[in-house]
């Protein structure tokens, strides 16, 4: 009697758990169906990254203004480019922005504002949570960006590259 | 009373469905709980007392009530991760009833003051992002907690986890684990930039300036001197094991993970001619069955214990797990040896089981992480994640002599306050960053 008993405590218990277990599991399918996510925050696969590297354009045309081409970007296909024709270029996931990075959780909503005054533009970090970057150090001020200064933006990696005369 | 007076706060309380997909799998959880004690008690006739019963009352009230607490607080959380823990530690709870009932009440009354640990910090860090700002607070409190654990720490079964204080044993490195955890996340996600991008160049591959890894160089370093103070192979590694993950998901590069666990590995053969008790267990794990009387007697026993259990299991109660004075073969039993007594009453089907829960656990922990909007919760909640799915894989791989035995604790499972209150904290934290996570998300 009391075997019974124990017995069919022990079959309640271990099909239980599997009920538990599946109904649980079966959720993931979901999971797998939806957009893939990944959990790494962004994938550092600047310049060493292989596959073909974005080569800088020649100038075509006289008084092109200067842009900020994507280097490596989670967000933002390789090869695009911000173009600094505005006096202010705001850079951020507001979809105010000029320049929107939507989807990266690095970015903040008002992030970096890029101004042109004449063909020497600046940058200057909007006091974003994660900081904006230029060749690799954290800026605290409104910095200038040359020719072939490395702007860091999120997972957004961008070479600025000084207009045409 | 309130009959009638149902206003519409409350209606929307009762109307979250996250929250009732939970309460739902939480019955369940205590469906099983009730199982597992009637069949200790039945097989344990001789043996009745009150104790259990307190102790599986207070378990169904201290999880309903969290569950209540997060209707109130976190209602869009996730609704799994408190249900597995209800399973898991019910299963730890009924082996410990069926070792010893005073234990039972024990872990029965560490549970439910875990669960208000819990509680407490579900409700204190709903905005996950305060704690981002006390990283440095958290960082140098964890150092301080290790520190002080090899300074005044008593040895036990041969490794230095534990402090004594009033009348009290406290195993500091598992709240240490969790405060490294929350330090190493805001740490990492300001680092992250000079960390992921290498600043010099040599012949086409990226090298981070040396300042930048320096960091991860007295990671390892410590994580070292952890092992020969502690002389630990578990902790040590599990905290390492913890950072490196977290280094990986901040950077994406397999490049910090391969030189970390390389250091860890070069430096730990070095450290282990000066840590006897790591060289003892490398020993009972490489062959145990030379010692199996003398120091690979838990391990020979563990095996014995959970070969002895078969596919289905002795059944609750029916398992050769205490000796003629009523002590546990194996000792350690009901801490680092739980895995094996489940193994032997609930069988290979019960403890494939408890590894498919850890399995969830790590699932949702994960899951948390890739939802997660901001860079210090996904950090946060993949280092937790890593946290508590590494020590199960190390608990359980060291009782069933797949690494050498260590002297971690079955995360919810493994009798112990310091442990399950532990625990339950980062199963709160998970839940907070959830919260947020779900609720930007609509």
């Amino acid at each position: 009697m009391v075997d019974q008993a124990l017995l069919l405590l022990r079959i309640a218990v271990l099909v239980l758990l599997y009920v538990f277990i599946w109904r649980i599991a079966r959720t993931a399918v979901r999971d797998v169906r939806g957009a893939q996510e990944s959990m790494i925050l962004r994938p550092g696969q600047g310049f060493d990254a292989p596959g073909p590297r974005p080569t800088p354009v020649p100038a075509a045309a006289p008084a092109r203004p200067g842009r900020l081409l994507v280097l490596a970007s989670d967000v933002l296909p390789p090869g695009a480019a911000i173009v600094l024709d505005a006096p202010e270029v705001l850079i951020g996931r507001d979809p105010a922005a000029q320049a929107l990075l939507e989807g990266d959780g690095f970015v903040s909503a008002r992030h970096a504002l890029v101004r042109v005054r004449g063909d020497a533009p600046t940058v200057i970090d909007l006091g974003s949570t994660n900081g904006t970057f230029v060749n690799g150090e954290r800026i605290a001020a409104e910095t200038a960006l040359d020719d072939g200064d490395e702007v860091a933006i999120g997972s957004t990696r961008m070479v600025y590259e000084a207009g045409g005369a | 009373m309130a009959g009638h007076a149902r206003d519409d706060a409350v209606n929307a309380l009762l109307r979250l469905p996250a929250r009732n997909r939970e309460l739902a799998l939480i019955a369940l959880a205590l469906l099983i709980t009730t199982a597992g004690f009637a069949a200790v008690q039945i097989a344990r006739a001789e043996a009745l007392s009150w104790s259990p019963l307190i102790a599986a009352a207070l378990f169904a009230a201290a999880y309903l009530a969290a569950h209540v607490a997060l209707r109130l607080y976190l209602p869009d959380a996730d609704p799994y991760v408190l249900p597995i823990t209800a399973v898991l530690a019910a299963i730890g709870l009924i082996e410990i009833h069926r070792i010893d009932p005073d234990l039972a009440r024990d872990q029965g009354l560490w549970i439910a003051l875990g669960l208000g640990l819990f509680v407490a910090v579900a409700v204190a860090f709903r905005d996950i992002r305060r704690l981002e700002s006390l990283r440095y607070t958290c960082g140098a409190l964890a150092v301080a907690l290790l520190l002080v654990t090899i300074v005044v720490g008593t040895e036990v079964n041969g490794a230095r986890l534990w402090i004594r204080a009033a009348g009290l044993q406290i195993q500091p490195g598992e709240f240490a684990k969790i405060l490294l955890v929350v330090f190493l996340a805001g740490y990492l996600r300001e680092r992250r930039e000079v960390l992921a991008a290498p600043a010099r160049r040599v012949l086409g591959v990226g090298i981070p300036a040396l300042r930048h890894a320096l960091p991860l160089l007295i990671l390892a370093g410590a994580a070292l001197v952890l092992l020969v103070a502690m002389n630990d192979l578990g902790s040590s590694l599990l905290l390492f094991v913890i950072a490196l993950a977290m280094v990986y998901v901040a950077t994406g590069r397999l490049l910090y993970v391969g030189t970390g666990l390389g250091l860890f590995a070069l430096g730990g053969l070095a450290a282990l001619q000066i840590a006897p008790q790591v060289q003892t267990r490398i020993d009972g794990w490489l062959d145990p069955w030379p010692d199996e009387q003398d120091s690979a007697y838990q391990i020979a026993q563990s095996i014995y214990t959970i070969a002895d259990g078969g596919v289905t299991g002795a059944g609750f109660g029916r398992g050769l797990i205490l000796n003629d004075a009523g002590g546990t073969i194996i000792p350690f039993a009901q801490t680092d040896f739980i895995y094996s007594v489940i193994a032997n009453e609930m069988g290979l089907v019960g403890a494939s089981a408890v590894i498919l829960l850890y399995l969830l656990l790590a699932w949702r922990g994960f899951r948390i992480a890739t939802q997660a909007d901001d860079g210090f919760s996904k950090l946060l909640a993949s280092g937790l994640a890593v946290a508590v799915a590494f020590q199960a894989f190390v608990i359980v791989g060291g009782v069933v002599r797949l690494l050498p035995l260590t002297g971690l604790t079955l995360p919810f499972v493994s009798y112990g306050g310091s442990s399950v209150t532990a625990n339950f904290a980062i199963a709160a934290l998970l839940l907070c960053i959830s919260q947020r996570a779900n609720r930007e998300r609509g």
